[in-house]
């Protein structure tokens, strides 16, 4: 003999639903569905995205599906790093990079290091670039500012320094012809540095 | 006349009752329990990595300040939706509490005990983790929120849980296996459109970019030193091979949302996606994104598959067959007119 408590659970599992139940949750999961469009067709803008958005934007960003989805689109590009020189009280430096694969370990950790330092180069221009000005001059915008302000409030702390030295460094990827002549993935002529700015401990 | 309208009546019908088959015929819950255990196992690992720098990443001094956090998650126009506890947690000892729970949440829906609560705590601990952190997240926060979003909405501990064992050991009796639900095959096909969804926009993204027309794209991919874990760079000599995966990787994601339906293609287009993955897995370094991809393509395995692989119990009526057949296995007696696959005038037809 079956127990009573899976007797009813049986039957409530089984049940079908009744049309008008399967008609709101056909309208629930029509809006989901659509909601999982409104994220990609985002990145880059659209027109249907514009249009839609303004209804969905709530419900992408509660719910954690804004998302484009353009995984190593359009084209695998350089990666991006952070070198930071504190400068300590007693007058000592510590240098370092992020991410390091040598301190930040397992995988998981050094990755999620490796994406701060990503994504400081994603952040928006407050407007179009100056052609004039190259790459590795270009001011901070605002966002960058913040999120490079937070860097060095992080590595002042942990280091317990007074000045810190930001640079953001661009490592190319070489083609495939200079790999065969022998290039090597780290040669110094595929990095370019970005200078971040010098930032000190904030009075409390 | 007639004939357009008679033609448009027999789409509805049949657009209706294709709807009505795929979403609500009751199947059985032993894909998603699979997909339970694995996704809590790396929502787990996920978050007790986490524990190496928490106070680094979720403290006062955190390298995202709750004001750089803020600022770029309103950046579009100042205002954002996007919500989190760790916003109202500053001491770290509230910080350790509050982490440790959160662990002990995903370890729970691994292990299948009280499912159905842990579930939709798991998916609110998971959201609060990457909203409080943008600009340290990756693919892999995507496909973990994603599956903890869909395992509150079935019975995910339907099978192979403690919950289960317990119910079992409290009746002192072995349990049928559970009955197949209309909640659980909900939760399995919004995992598997998820997928599609998410293949097909990686694919068509890199339609936008140069490498991935031209066929060296991989190469950018393996050639960079920050993401290599095994180094292939022997594949610049391999021009075409470059080539030849590169393409094959565009179409795959881009078809995938076609040719992962029929059933005689399932096998062959779900085994393309293990050596894509476990590429990026183990050559990129991307480990956990790989297999969090993976879990979402288990989505696509049949219950009665998964019940043979694993066994433990016997194969049950019932199921969606994730394919959209599930009028094969359900007895006639508990098939339902609008339900059960063609309607009869689209049968004579």
């Amino acid at each position: 003999m079956k127990p009573r408590t899976q007797d009813r659970r049986s039957e409530s599992t089984t049940r079908r639903w009744s049309p008008r139940v399967r008609a709101l949750v056909s309208l629930l999961l029509a809006w989901h569905l659509l909601a999982l469009l409104v994220g990609p067709w985002s990145v880059p803008r659209s027109v249907l995205a514009d249009a839609l958005r303004p209804i969905y934007r709530p419900y992408l960003e509660a719910a954690y599906l804004d998302h484009g989805y353009k995984f190593f689109g359009p084209d695998p590009g350089p990666s991006h790093l952070i070198r930071y020189d504190v400068l300590r009280a007693d007058g000592s430096h510590v240098r370092g990079v992020f991410p390091d694969p040598k301190e930040h370990w397992p995988r998981l950790y050094y990755h999620r290091h490796f994406m701060l330092s990503e994504f400081v180069n994603s952040l928006p221009p407050d407007g179009p670039p100056d052609p004039r000005v190259p790459w590795e001059r270009q001011p901070l915008s605002k966002a960058e500012k913040a999120y490079v302000r937070s860097y060095a409030d992080r590595l002042l702390d942990e280091f317990d320094g007074k000045r810190v030295t930001l640079e953001l460094v661009e490592h190319a990827i070489p083609a495939q012809d200079d790999v065969l002549k022998g290039m090597r993935l780290d040669d110094p002529r595929l990095y370019r540095t970005r200078s971040l700015g010098a930032y000190s401990k904030e009075p409390k | 006349m007639s004939l357009v309208v008679d033609y448009l009546r027999e789409l509805f019908r049949a657009a209706r009752d294709g709807w009505n088959r795929f979403w609500f015929t009751p199947s059985d819950p032993a894909t998603l329990g699979l997909i339970r255990i694995l996704a809590g196992a790396m929502l787990l690992y996920t978050h007790v990595v986490w524990s190496l720098g928490l106070e680094a990443f979720f403290g006062a001094h955190a390298w995202v300040s709750p004001a750089a956090a803020q600022q770029a998650l309103a950046m579009q126009d100042g205002r954002s939706y996007a919500w989190s506890y760790w916003w109202l947690i500053e001491s770290p000892a509230a910080l350790w509490t509050v982490h440790i729970a959160a662990l002990v949440v995903f370890a729970m829906l691994m292990l299948g005990l009280a499912s159905r609560i842990v579930a939709v705590l798991a998916y609110l601990a998971a959201v609060s983790y990457v909203n409080r952190l943008p600009g340290a997240l990756f693919g892999l926060d995507q496909i973990n929120c994603m599956l903890a979003m869909y395992l509150m909405i079935g019975p995910s501990g339907g099978a192979y849980s403690l919950d289960r064992w317990l119910a079992a050991r409290r009746a002192g009796t072995r349990l049928p296996p559970a009955a197949p639900s209309v909640s659980g095959n909900i939760a399995t096909r919004l995992i598997q459109i998820h997928m599609c969804v998410i293949y097909f926009f990686a694919g068509l993204g890199k339609l936008h970019g140069e490498s991935w027309w031209y066929g060296d794209a991989l190469w950018g991919a393996v050639a960079n030193l920050e993401y290599q874990s095994l180094d292939v760079t022997w594949l610049a000599a391999w021009p075409l091979t470059v080539a030849v995966l590169t393409q094959v990787t565009v179409y795959w994601e881009l078809f995938f949302c076609v040719l992962v339906w029929p059933r005689i293609l399932r096998p062959v287009i779900l085994s393309l996606a293990v050596p894509l993955h476990l590429g990026i897995a183990f050559f990129m370094g991307m480990i956990t994104f790989g297999l969090a991809m993976l879990i979402g393509c288990l989505s696509f395995v049949p219950p009665s598959l998964v019940r043979r692989v694993l066994g433990g119990a016997t194969l049950e009526p019932g199921g969606a067959g994730q394919g959209g057949a599930a009028q094969e296995v359900l007895p006639a007696a508990r098939r339902e007119p609008h339900s059960s696959g063609r309607s009869p005038r689209l049968r004579r037809a």
